[in-house]
């Protein structure tokens, strides 16, 4: 909107939000700025930068949501993020958000922000949360031993945020010092002595590389002459030698000592206000016996509301009420009369048009369950089950290398792989990203296609249901398995924060889900409409027959399928939902039988989700490694199709 | 540095002490024959040792056949039970590989630093444990005839502690500098105190008010103390 204002509060402005994972820095963020950030129950939501302009007390600022970090020490991608926006960029006040229940964890943090030399604020939030659990902070106290200003606030209520924003145009600096015992401070001193000026401390910086920071080499390179690093590594080895403890988590336990010294001075128990049901059902879905039937119960509800009322229903009265009855007989007698030409009508409103193919698919067919998936997804993700889901599966995910922290991508990859994509950052080595980002694409499909997809099985019984499930996941796992051999690399260790189960807001769920729609329709709807228009190009020169005759040996003698399908695996390459449509569509005119359903539904599933899907994925993983999975992943896709349809007609199953 | 008078002595000792290990291994298979100690032994000059030992009295020999006198046996066990509580801590604690532990073990007991007090407190601090790594009866001392009375071992791996307990972290044993950063980041330090909530499908602990998920190879290196109130 405004560019140029915004570049100007940027400069010297900027309010960065920090702070563990999943004490609420995003709820906070848009409680500020008004702009939404998602927002949801489980640790690692953000993993980018998110920035909005934010007035307080007559001044324009613009406030930076940072993905949540335990210790400004990165361990994975996003958290490097965070640490970096400290590092390189000019901050004229940090605001640190902190769990009320457990400030000594938030505390380890602020000793580092202390120590970075960096202004900054403390927020307790989920107040609320701390006082049924009978914990009562002295906030008076604890302000005045950091010595900056502490703020109690309870985010999804709004309370505390008036005082929040009063108090962002102070700039406190923390009068909390620690010091690490002679041998580490004579450390510090030689590094200090390098180091070149910068936005934080010496010290700061000395503390990171003695705790081994292997993030900080390319700020290195880029700050200090090789001669210099050399030395920097050399006194660091000097002095790791003198500890029989790596010397990141000496510095880490003294400074959970002094942050645990700080609390004990400030921090009272009282009677705990009785216990509740969510904490119940919280056990109960990670119980390696209850844990299951709690898992069913999810997926059960899941389907009646996605499967059910959003692909059945609302998909009825959509496609055949509102599109089938009403806009395209309207649409097509509008364009008879005004369109006197049979080709620009045809290209709005014939077989390949962009109202009768492309809105009619992506309103009527996509939207209705994209739209229920969010919802449910939305209150999964608030509730904080997901976390606990990750314990029950995690051994399964351990055979493929990963960890139960991978079901957070992978889940999310229901909703939409490209956004879920972007989330495997919170995986922690390169092996695990890229077999997270390849399982995406290869077999997690997305709500799009998945309700599609449900939408024709459900047609056809639930024994093709179960067969085209069990070849996805069969795959999933096996593909899962044989990547996390062959890739070369480390998987890490799975320890997760488990958050309590809560109540989900709903104001938060309508948020999440009209912002998620939105990004939806602007993603997907031109690229329905750059698939509907290549496809009626292609039938205005001839060239689809041509293409279909081409695919033929792949897909008729192949894959056992009519030659028409190929149309619908031709824009999947586009986006595999709208490839998935195209098959609804054939199946619904009755060119498909059950068996050929199921094949050609396992085929374009393990396609990949589409074009954004694989733009992200060269982003984020590289462009060899992108490109890679491309070219497995297609004639992958058909070479499983294949042989399900060998495996049909070698058995003789009739679906 | 060290006096060579001396210095040779123990390495006498030492060699006393590794024939009589030889016998007490060769006893526990069946019986201990001259014979076999010799194939076994790996002194050069076994003869001159088995000479001391008879003539010390340490053992007696009857028709090619070895035993123990009364303080042979008493000198064999401790050897044994050092060597191989040496193993077992090589092997819990800091995970030396098998290949590598009979050199390390070796070592330790003749380095003689295990002196009886510090042999008992490792057998304390593994929790008395019966046998060896690799499965070999290790002798009871003083410290495990208190322990009968006890009962339950001082200091265990996370994943021997019961669902419910409260524990204090003692020590946490890992090779992987990341894991311990990663670890203390979240407050799992030594001193901290955990309450084990299940073990299954993953371990879960709580910690303060936090709660952990946490996978049995982790579990397995962090070594806690039981606390009396559970």
């Amino acid at each position: 909107m405004h560019e140029h204002s915004l570049e100007d509060t940027k400069n010297g402005n900027r309010v960065a939000i920090v702070g563990n994972p999943n004490v609420g820095k995003s709820v906070i963020f848009g409680l500020l700025t008004g702009r939404y950030a998602t927002v949801s129950n489980y640790p690692g939501t953000t993993v980018t930068l998110t920035s909005g302009s934010c007035k307080a007390g007559g001044e324009d600022l613009w406030v930076t949501d940072t993905p949540g970090v335990n210790t400004l020490i990165p361990m994975s991608e996003d958290e490097v993020v965070t640490r970096d926006i400290l590092l390189n960029q000019a901050i004229k006040l940090v605001v640190q958000v902190a769990d009320a229940k457990n400030p000594s964890r938030g505390l380890q943090i602020s000793l580092q922000l202390a120590e970075m030399g960096l202004p900054f604020m403390l927020v307790l939030n989920m107040w609320d949360e701390a006082n049924s659990r009978g914990i009562d902070i002295n906030v008076k106290k604890l302000s005045d031993a950091i010595g900056i200003t502490v703020i109690p606030t309870i985010g999804v209520q709004r309370k505390g945020i008036k005082e929040l924003r009063e108090s962002l145009t102070e700039e406190r600096y923390s009068s909390l010092s620690i010091s690490y015992g002679n041998l580490i401070e004579d450390g510090i001193k030689k590094l200090e002595a390098i180091l070149p000026q910068s936005r934080i401390s010496r010290r700061s910086i000395a503390l990171m590389l003695l705790a081994g920071d292997a993030s900080l080499k390319p700020w290195l390179n880029k700050n200090v002459s090789p001669s210099d690093v050399t030395t920097i590594d050399a006194i660091r080895r000097d002095l790791q030698n003198k500890f029989y403890e790596p010397l990141g988590y000496v510095i880490n336990q003294i400074r959970l000592k002094k942050a645990e010294k700080i609390v004990e001075g400030v921090l009272s128990r009282h009677q705990k206000s009785g216990s509740n049901v969510t904490v119940h059902i919280g056990k109960w879905a990670m119980h390696p016996v209850w844990g299951i039937p709690v898992l069913l119960a999810a997926l059960f509800l899941m389907y009646e509301f996605v499967g059910v009322l959003g692909a059945q229903v609302l998909v009825g009265l959509l496609e055949e009420g509102l599109f089938g009855n009403y806009i395209n007989p309207y649409m097509t007698f509008i364009a008879e009369r005004f369109i006197p030409d049979l080709f620009f009508r045809d290209l709005f409103v014939g077989e390949y048009g962009i109202i009768t193919m492309a809105l009619t698919y992506s309103i009527a067919l996509i939207l209705p369950i994209v739209g229920t998936f969010f919802i449910a997804f939305g209150i999964l993700e608030d509730s904080g089950y997901l976390p606990r889901l990750a314990i029950m599966v995690h051994k399964i995910f351990k055979l493929m290398g990963l960890h139960g922290k991978a079901v957070l991508p992978m889940v999310l990859g229901l909703g939409c792989d490209t956004m879920a994509t972007f989330t495997a950052r919170v995986m922690e080595t390169r092996k695990e990203r890229v077999i997270v980002t390849l399982l995406l694409a290869l077999g997690v499909p997305c709500s799009a296609q998945l309700g599609v997809i449900l939408g024709m099985l459900g047609g056809v019984s639930l024994t093709a249901t179960l067969v085209w499930a069990f070849s996805v996941i069969l795959v999933i796992f096996l593909v899962g398995y044989l990547s996390s051999k062959v890739l070369k690399g480390e998987s890490s260790d799975f320890v997760f924060d488990i958050p309590p189960l809560r109540i989900p807001v709903l104001s938060n769920i309508v948020f999440k889900t009209l912002s998620r729609t939105e990004w939806y329709l602007k993603e997907a709807v031109p690229l329905f409409i750059v698939g509907t228009l290549i496809l009626f190009t292609l039938d205005k020169i001839g060239g689809l027959e041509v293409i279909e005759r081409i695919a033929s040996p792949v897909v008729v003698s192949f894959l056992g399928l009519p030659a028409k399908a190929t149309e619908a695996f031709l824009i999947g390459f586009l986006r595999r939902d709208y490839g998935a449509a195209g098959l609804f569509a054939l199946a619904q005119n009755g060119q498909l039988n059950p068996n050929q359903v199921v094949i050609s539904l396992v085929t374009i599933t393990l396609f990949v989700p589409c074009v954004a899907n694989l733009l992200v994925m060269i982003k984020e993983r590289g462009l060899k490694t992108g490109l890679a999975i491309v070219a497995f992943i297609f004639p992958f896709a058909f070479l499983v199709g294949g042989v399900l349809n060998f495996v049909f007609n070698l058995l003789g199953i009739k679906l | 540095m060290m006096d060579y008078k001396r210095s040779r002595d123990q390495f006498e000792e030492d060699r006393i002490d590794e024939v009589l290990e030889t016998i007490w291994m060769l006893r526990e298979e069946g019986e201990a024959r001259k014979d076999d100690v010799r194939k076994r032994s790996e002194d050069p000059n076994v003869e001159q040792v088995l000479t001391i030992v008879e003539s010390e009295q340490l053992v007696i020999t009857d028709k090619g056949c070895l035993s123990f006198s009364p303080h042979g046996e008493k000198r064999a066990e401790s050897v044994i039970r050092r060597h191989r509580l040496a193993e077992r801590l090589l092997s819990e604690v800091f995970e030396i590989e098998e290949k590598q532990l009979e050199d390390h073990a070796c070592e330790l007991e003749h380095t003689h630093v295990l002196s009886e007090v510090v042999v008992d407190s490792i057998c304390t601090f593994l929790g008395h444990p019966p046998t060896c790594p690799h499965g070999k009866a290790i002798p009871g001392g003083e410290c495990c005839k208190k322990f009968s009375n006890e009962l339950k071992p001082l200091v265990v791996p996370l994943t021997e502690l019961h669902i419910g307990g409260d524990a204090r972290i003692v020590f946490i044993s890992s090779k992987y500098h990341a894991r311990l950063d990663r670890l203390s980041s979240l407050g799992i330090v030594p001193g901290s105190i955990i309450r084990l909530h299940q073990k299954q499908p993953t371990y879960l602990i709580k910690i303060g008010e936090t709660e952990l998920a946490l996978d049995r190879e982790l579990a397995k290196e962090i070594f806690v103390k039981k606390m009396q109130h559970g």
